[in-house]
């Protein structure tokens, strides 16, 4: 895809408690592992997703709807594989 | 020094009488503010960054030597990494040093309060509280700043009563819990992971104390209160004897309630009441047993739609609860059928749309609307009921109509299977959950075509007073007291009572010790809770008579505010259980 061109994604945070430290964690971890500039776009504010203490001041609570957006070469992966993250509840019990 | 009483937030009950000792005193302590020259800033930046590197060292060895039993501290301690690493903590600390031209242990502190301003707004307590990991994260680097860190976990000797500014997970995973008789921190509120530690190892703590430090030097004598949250420190003679017997006491009280949790819940007179489980796991049957619950009251079916992208099968399923029926046979199980929407959702539809999920599609409004989904799961109830002792419930019926729609669905599946020939319990009792104000307020007419009522305490108290209890605006108006539900809850039960359908409720109200006389006092048939609740449940039952529980229960309806219905109930339990009032924690007290 063109790098300049910015895809997006529809997600929802199903844990229990939110998008507290520890999934914040996981996510963090696995955008760093790609080389697009990632955000994650919520009520107006957008925050870089490669950031632990950025996504925990969006304060995403349960039911929270997120909207990722990626942007460069491996944009699409990485969509992919974050949206399975909040899918699997970051592979959190509940 | 003079004896002294410190307050603080219980989060692990019990009571200790030891020496303190405070770990890594001055950790928090002011840090000091220099100008550095132009010249050294370079420098001063390079600390800045050795510092970050060190402290991160230190974690990731931490981390490979955490314990099994400890896992969950790995995760956090994980989570920490990514602070440290995260580039906004060291970006916004250089960036100070070099535009204030100030010292590395300042600018650090600055951008940790920068951050702390922004989480403060954030509304969602759980998450505003991990300022707290950010605080942790920042100390380990400052005292490599500062170098030369206060006494570690490493020179306890001897059996200690652990003071600290606040336990970090890392902390934890060094602790050697033999040597730790109870902890107390400043900081922490009653979700921090100092107090699902302190409940896991079973020792009393508390968190929030403030004072700490500067009220208490390293071997004195200390007793920690984790029922009242209290720290008295140079108690006199007269308060060591009497939290020795405290002590001693509480113990005793949770050998006994422990050890008689197997036998029936008969009240003096003779009454006997049931006491279930409500779980979602299979796992948890175990500890149904093993506490002394004598049926699964509730069953909750989300489990296995939820942690999966795609949906179970009947076959899943239906392996899924007839292993639950074998297992807990001849007891009876409790099957409800699937309560999602509001806060959880399947990931196979995505979440809905919804401007207020607590009032849109879920529980057996969601069935109705994916009826394949609903199909699927009555099939395997079905099949599975050729075990006797299951029973299948439908959340959230809010009257006639949508009862009957379920149950005209329900008998669709019936006549699917038996032309299939596929077996299954004609007989199973079909039965409701009772949790909005419009199924209270019809129950006679409800009582008429079900087999039995389960009264959902949690969701109706919230639909009846309006409230989000999780809304720290409303939640003191979370009064499961008010005398608008003791009236609905009394009237869903006598109904029941005149159709001849039995009678359980299953919300959080049904372990709490002061509602329990309230619900005894109208005759509730089963009372259903989470297994951890049995045994004070049925040792409370045990020590009540039906008599008393019907007089409370009359001066109750005949009060007219929340604030008179706790005082009653409160001064009965007095009454009846002085000694162990202390032991009790009560949704009464929440808000408050």
């Amino acid at each position: 895809m063109e790098a300049s061109e910015v895809a997006t994604r529809r997600v929802c945070v199903a844990n229990e408690l939110g998008l507290h430290a520890r999934p914040a964690a996981r996510l963090a971890r696995e955008a760093q592992k790609f080389s697009s500039r990632i955000t994650l776009f919520c009520q107006n504010q957008e925050v870089d997703a490669k950031s632990i203490l950025d996504i925990l001041t969006l304060a995403l609570g349960p039911g929270c709807n997120v909207e990722i957006r990626a942007q460069g070469e491996d944009a699409h992966g990485a969509l992919e594989h974050l949206e399975q993250l909040f899918l699997n509840r970051f592979e959190e019990v509940r | 020094m003079a004896r002294i009483i410190l307050q603080g937030i219980p989060v692990s009950t019990g009571i200790a009488v030891g020496k303190a000792f405070f770990l890594n005193r001055g950790r928090a302590s002011h840090v000091p503010k220099q100008t550095v020259p132009m010249d050294g800033l370079n420098q001063e930046v390079r600390r800045l960054e050795q510092a970050f590197r060190q402290a991160l060292k230190e974690l990731e060895h931490i981390q490979t030597r955490v314990p099994p039993e400890l896992m969950e501290h790995a995760r956090i301690i994980d989570s920490h990494i990514m602070m440290l690493q995260d580039p906004k903590l060291l970006e916004s600390s250089t960036g100070y040093v070099r535009k204030m031209q100030l010292n590395a242990e300042w600018a650090l502190d600055k951008s940790v309060e920068d951050i702390e301003s922004v989480f403060q707004s954030i509304e969602d307590a759980y998450i505003r509280e991990r300022i707290q990991d950010v605080r942790l994260v920042a100390g380990r680097v400052q005292q490599h700043l500062l170098g030369a860190p206060g006494p570690g976990i490493n020179a306890i000797h001897s059996r200690v009563i652990l003071l600290a500014h606040d336990l970090s997970p890392a902390d934890t995973v060094e602790l050697e819990v033999s040597k730790i008789m109870a902890f107390a921190t400043v900081t922490g509120g009653k979700t921090s992971h100092s107090g699902i530690l302190a409940r896991a190892l079973q020792i009393p703590a508390i968190v929030g104390v403030s004072d700490l430090e500067d009220s208490i030097q390293d071997g004195r004598l200390v007793i920690l209160d984790g029922l009242q949250g209290r720290i008295i420190v140079e108690p006199d003679e007269e308060e060591l004897s009497s939290f020795t017997d405290l002590k001693h006491q509480f113990e005793n009280y949770q050998a006994r309630i422990t050890r008689t949790s197997h036998l029936p819940a008969e009240t003096i007179d003779g009454y006997q009441v049931k006491v279930f489980a409500n779980i979602e796991l299979l796992e948890e049957v175990s500890s149904v047993l093993s506490n002394g619950g004598e049926g699964v009251g509730l069953y909750r079916t989300e489990y296995s739609y939820l942690n999966r992208v795609t949906l179970p099968d009947e076959e899943q399923l239906l392996e899924e609860y007839q292993d639950l029926a074998s297992i807990m046979s001849p007891s009876k199980v409790v099957l409800r059928t699937l309560d999602v929407g509001a806060d959880k959702f399947i990931s196979h539809f995505g979440p809905l749309d919804e401007a207020n999920p607590a009032l849109g599609l879920r529980a057996v409004r969601f069935c109705l609307h994916h009826k394949e989904l609903f199909r699927v799961q009555l099939r395997a109830i079905l099949r599975a009921s050729v075990y006797e002792n299951i029973s299948l419930m439908f959340p959230m019926v809010s009257g006639l109509d949508e009862l009957r729609r379920v149950k005209a669905f329900f008998a669709g599946i019936q006549a699917e299977l038996k032309s299939q020939g596929l077996k299954y319990n004609p007989a199973m009792p079909v039965g409701i959950m009772i949790e909005l104000p419009s199924a209270m307020l019809t129950a006679d007419i409800l009582a008429a075509e079900v087999d039995f009522f389960s009264i959902g305490t949690n969701d109706l108290i919230q639909y009846s007073l309006g409230i989000d209890r999780t809304n720290p605006h409303v939640s003191y108006l979370y009064q499961p007291l008010h005398p608008a539900l003791v009236r609905m809850i009394k009237y869903a039960v006598d109904s029941g009572h005149q159709a001849g359908i039995k009678v359980s409720l299953c919300g959080e109200m049904a372990a709490d010790p002061y509602c329990i006389p309230v619900l005894m006092g109208m005759q509730v048939d089963c009372l259903s809770m989470n297994p951890q609740a049995i045994p004070v449940v049925k040792h409370i039952l045990r020590q009540t008579s039906m008599e008393d529980c019907k007089s409370l229960l009359k001066q109750i309806l005949a009060s007219r505010t929340v604030d008179q219905n706790n005082k009653l109930v409160k001064d009965s339990i007095f009454r009846r259980h002085p000694h162990e009032l202390m032991f009790y924690s009560s949704l009464l007290d929440e808000g408050y």
